[in-house]
């Protein structure tokens, strides 16, 4: 099953450059937007992966969930950081994951002549990455940024979610009905009535 | 808080806490008739609920192992989550969104509306609307329901809903509405007003959803007739030489065995538990599980037809601002073949919270990539709705025994097998257009549809029938087949209509419990 996009307002060209406008504006901002994301992300060396293998792993989890307006690279070396730990905690799942990375750039090979990493289109990188969404390493990598990204209480902010309301006494105060591009709602008054007459 | 031996012969015991469980457990108890409830899960309050969706999803869900089977997605995409459901204290009640709506009379009715529909499974209920009308209203009584039998306002509605609301007015519908809802709108049965904090389904933080957790189970040990024994988790239900039920067995937390005794069992344990169990009670007697003479027992699975529709509107919209299901569209919800498929559906404002929606946007694995991401982009300027409609019961969907694997407490694995019918596919396409129409209305610019989510909605593999070849229980959830034991839960309805179905467990479990008492008074039980 795949998503069908029932009907797309913008082409995806009008999209990229949209992102690509918000990406030259935002990451002059990152510095000071998500100074608090960064602790734990230093991005410390691993003794399971090598660099150009770290590099893979950071080149992925961008192409997996791409969000160059809004996040920027710190947030996705944190992601990294945390696949290396596991792979530098449990050897078999460092296999799997260097397994995975070797046949990643033998099939990058074979379709491009360069390893994954160093393909520059992205549309091209994605579709490698199609070959091995199957595969255990692949969604190892990909639960871990889902995790770390949409998971991410630094990181919601960015998306425009505020999650948990009730130590805030809910939304009621602080705008559960603030849009202003439809009509409001029925008052008290409406409402009582439609239930009691 | 009352004790019962175990030897006590003369005690209902309930299995299961939530919407039935819970119910009858309480009705029973205010009656002064003594009951045991075996849940299998641990004790929640309400000081266990947090604002963060995975946080309670792995506190509270139902996550022992179960299978997904069949041609619906989620045998691939969640194979080992079928279902979306409560283990604990007060069940799926917990979960609920709130939703009270009532079965129309068309849908208590499928067999004689539909008539025999190929490769379906449809029959009529024994009871129709006339019958269930006072139920129905000693439940939203019992539930507090915003709307007519309460005076209870329906809820302000939140900015997700403006939007949808305001697609349908411009589409010209006009049955769009901010309940009924069993959340206070204003004080009432010393729980408080809904504060408008979001995430229902985690569980009411603050006590204004009904949650049989903070009502029906509490108010059911004050009385002393009720005790509630959490972590037991029931293996068996045994019978007497006679083939009257006499006993379950369960195991506690730490594994062991214990055999409570009893007058009259209640089987609440939801669609998936409440068969299995039933099945995996089979004895010499009953060869092939228990109140199974029909073989109807585990079929007819139904989770309703569903699907998720979200739209990116033009500016901000918070939609995870305020209650869940912030509101409902009913002008689909009608018997009409001309649009190529039996029954109705509903649609429901749903919020999802940003993890969840990135989650289930494309389930599985391939829900990644630029299309996904670009989308989640539009994640505060999307309104949505969960598309709820008639699921028709076929023979195959069924909740089976794996033949080798067991799970922790060596029970065998179940099966849950779901593969939509025609029906399900022209419906589902019907309401991704309308859905679609009413949010280009208002300017949508993308609308994105999910498939299913794991069923909360779980019904009719215990199925009440007025004939006893047709069905497991009579109308009033007593099985055909052994008078003193009961389905109390979701698995007794013949057909799913398009509704929520906890109202419905509610009014059959208070109308349920009326009956027990009047049949354990007249010595028939």
């Amino acid at each position: 099953m795949t998503i069908r996009f029932h009907r797309l307002g913008k082409s995806d060209e009008d999209r990229t450059g949209m992102s690509r406008r918000m990406f030259l504006m935002t990451t002059t901002m990152a510095g000071i937007t998500t100074n608090a994301m960064l602790s734990g992300a230093a991005f410390a060396g691993s003794s399971a992966l090598n660099p150009a293998q770290s590099a893979s792993v950071l080149q992925m989890v961008q192409d997996i969930y791409p969000h160059p307006g809004l996040l920027n690279l710190s947030h996705y070396e944190a992601i990294v950081a945390s696949v290396a730990k596991t792979a530098d905690e449990d050897e078999s799942s460092a296999k799997t994951l260097t397994d995975g990375l070797a046949l990643l750039d033998e099939k990058a090979q074979e379709l491009f002549g360069s390893t994954y990493a160093e393909i520059e289109d992205a549309d091209a990188r994605e579709g490698l990455l199609r070959h091995f969404q199957g595969e255990g390493f692949f969604q190892s990598v990909r639960w871990t940024a889902y995790f770390g990204i949409y998971n991410n209480k630094d990181i919601w902010p960015l998306f425009g979610y505020q999650g948990s309301s009730v130590e805030y006494g809910g939304y009621i105060d602080r705008g559960f009905s603030d849009i202003t591009f439809v009509p409001e709602g029925p008052t008290l008054e409406e409402r009582m009535d439609d239930v009691q007459n | 808080m009352a004790e019962f031996d175990l030897n006590d012969e003369s005690v209902v015991v309930i299995i299961g806490s939530g919407a039935g469980g819970g119910t009858v457990a309480n009705e029973l108890a205010q009656k002064g008739i003594k009951s045991v409830i075996l849940e299998a899960g641990p004790r929640f309050d309400i000081g266990d609920i947090e604002n963060d969706e995975w946080t309670m999803f792995s506190k509270i869900s139902w996550l022992d192992k179960r299978y997904s089977a069949g041609g619906w997605h989620g045998s691939v995409n969640h194979p080992t989550l079928p279902t979306w459901i409560v283990k604990g204290f007060g069940g799926s009640t917990v979960h609920w969104a709130g939703v009270s709506l009532r079965f129309k009379e068309y849908e208590f009715k499928t067999r004689s509306n539909y008539g025999a529909v190929d490769g379906a499974n449809v029959e009529d209920w024994p009871v129709d609307l006339a019958e269930m009308t006072p139920w129905y209203e000693k439940a939203e009584l019992k539930m507090g329901v915003t709307g007519k039998t309460t005076g209870m306002p329906h809820l302000p509605w939140n900015n997700g809903f403006r939007v949808l609301a305001e697609g349908c007015r411009r589409t010209g519908r006009s049955d769009y509405r901010s309940g009924p809802m069993a959340i206070n709108s204003v004080e009432r049965d010393d729980r408080p007003s809904c504060q408008q904090i979001g995430f229902c389904m985690q569980g009411c933080a603050i006590g204004a959803k009904w949650s049989t957790m903070y009502t029906e189970l509490p108010r059911a040990e004050d009385t002393g007739n009720c005790e509630i024994r959490t972590d037991a988790m029931v293996l068996k239900i045994e019978h007497d030489d006679s083939g009257k039920a006499s006993g379950v067995l369960y195991a506690d937390k730490d594994g062991n065995q214990h055999l409570q005794k009893a007058r009259v069992v209640c089987v609440a344990g939801n669609s998936i538990e409440s068969p299995r169990l039933l099945l995996n009670s089979a004895s010499s007697m009953f060869p092939d599980g228990l109140a199974n003479s029909s073989g109807q027992v585990g079929k007819n699975y139904m989770n309703h037809t569903t699907g998720g529709v979200y739209a990116a509107l033009p500016e901000k919209v918070h939609m995870f601002r305020g209650t869940s299901v912030a509101g409902i569209v009913g002008d689909e919800v009608r018997n009409d073949p001309a649009r190529g498929f039996n029954g109705g559906y509903y649609l429901e404002f749903l919020s999802l919270g940003l993890p969840f929606m990135a989650a289930f946007m494309e389930p599985g694995n391939t829900g990644w990539g630029r299309s996904i991401a670009g989308a989640l982009e539009n994640y505060d300027k999307m309104s949505g709705v969960w598309v709820l409609g008639e699921d028709l019961a076929q023979e195959k969907n069924a909740i089976t025994l794996h033949d080798s694997e067991v799970d922790q407490y060596g029970l065998p694995v179940p099966i849950v097998a779901k593969t939509p019918h025609n029906n399900d596919y022209e419906m589902t396409a019907h309401a991704y257009e309308t859905t679609a129409q009413i949010y280009e209305s208002v300017g949508a610019t993308d609308v994105y549809e999910l498939p299913a989510y794991p069923a909360t909605h779980n019904m009719g593999t215990n199925r009440m029938h007025a004939d006893a070849d047709k069905g497991v229980v009579n109308g009033y959830g007593q099985a055909h087949d052994i008078d003193n034991l009961f389905v109390s839960d979701g698995s007794q309805f013949t057909s799913s209509g398009a509704c929520n179905p906890t109202l419905t467990i509610v009014a059959l479990a208070i109308r349920q419990a009326e009956y027990i008492a009047q049949e354990m008074n007249a010595q028939n039980i």
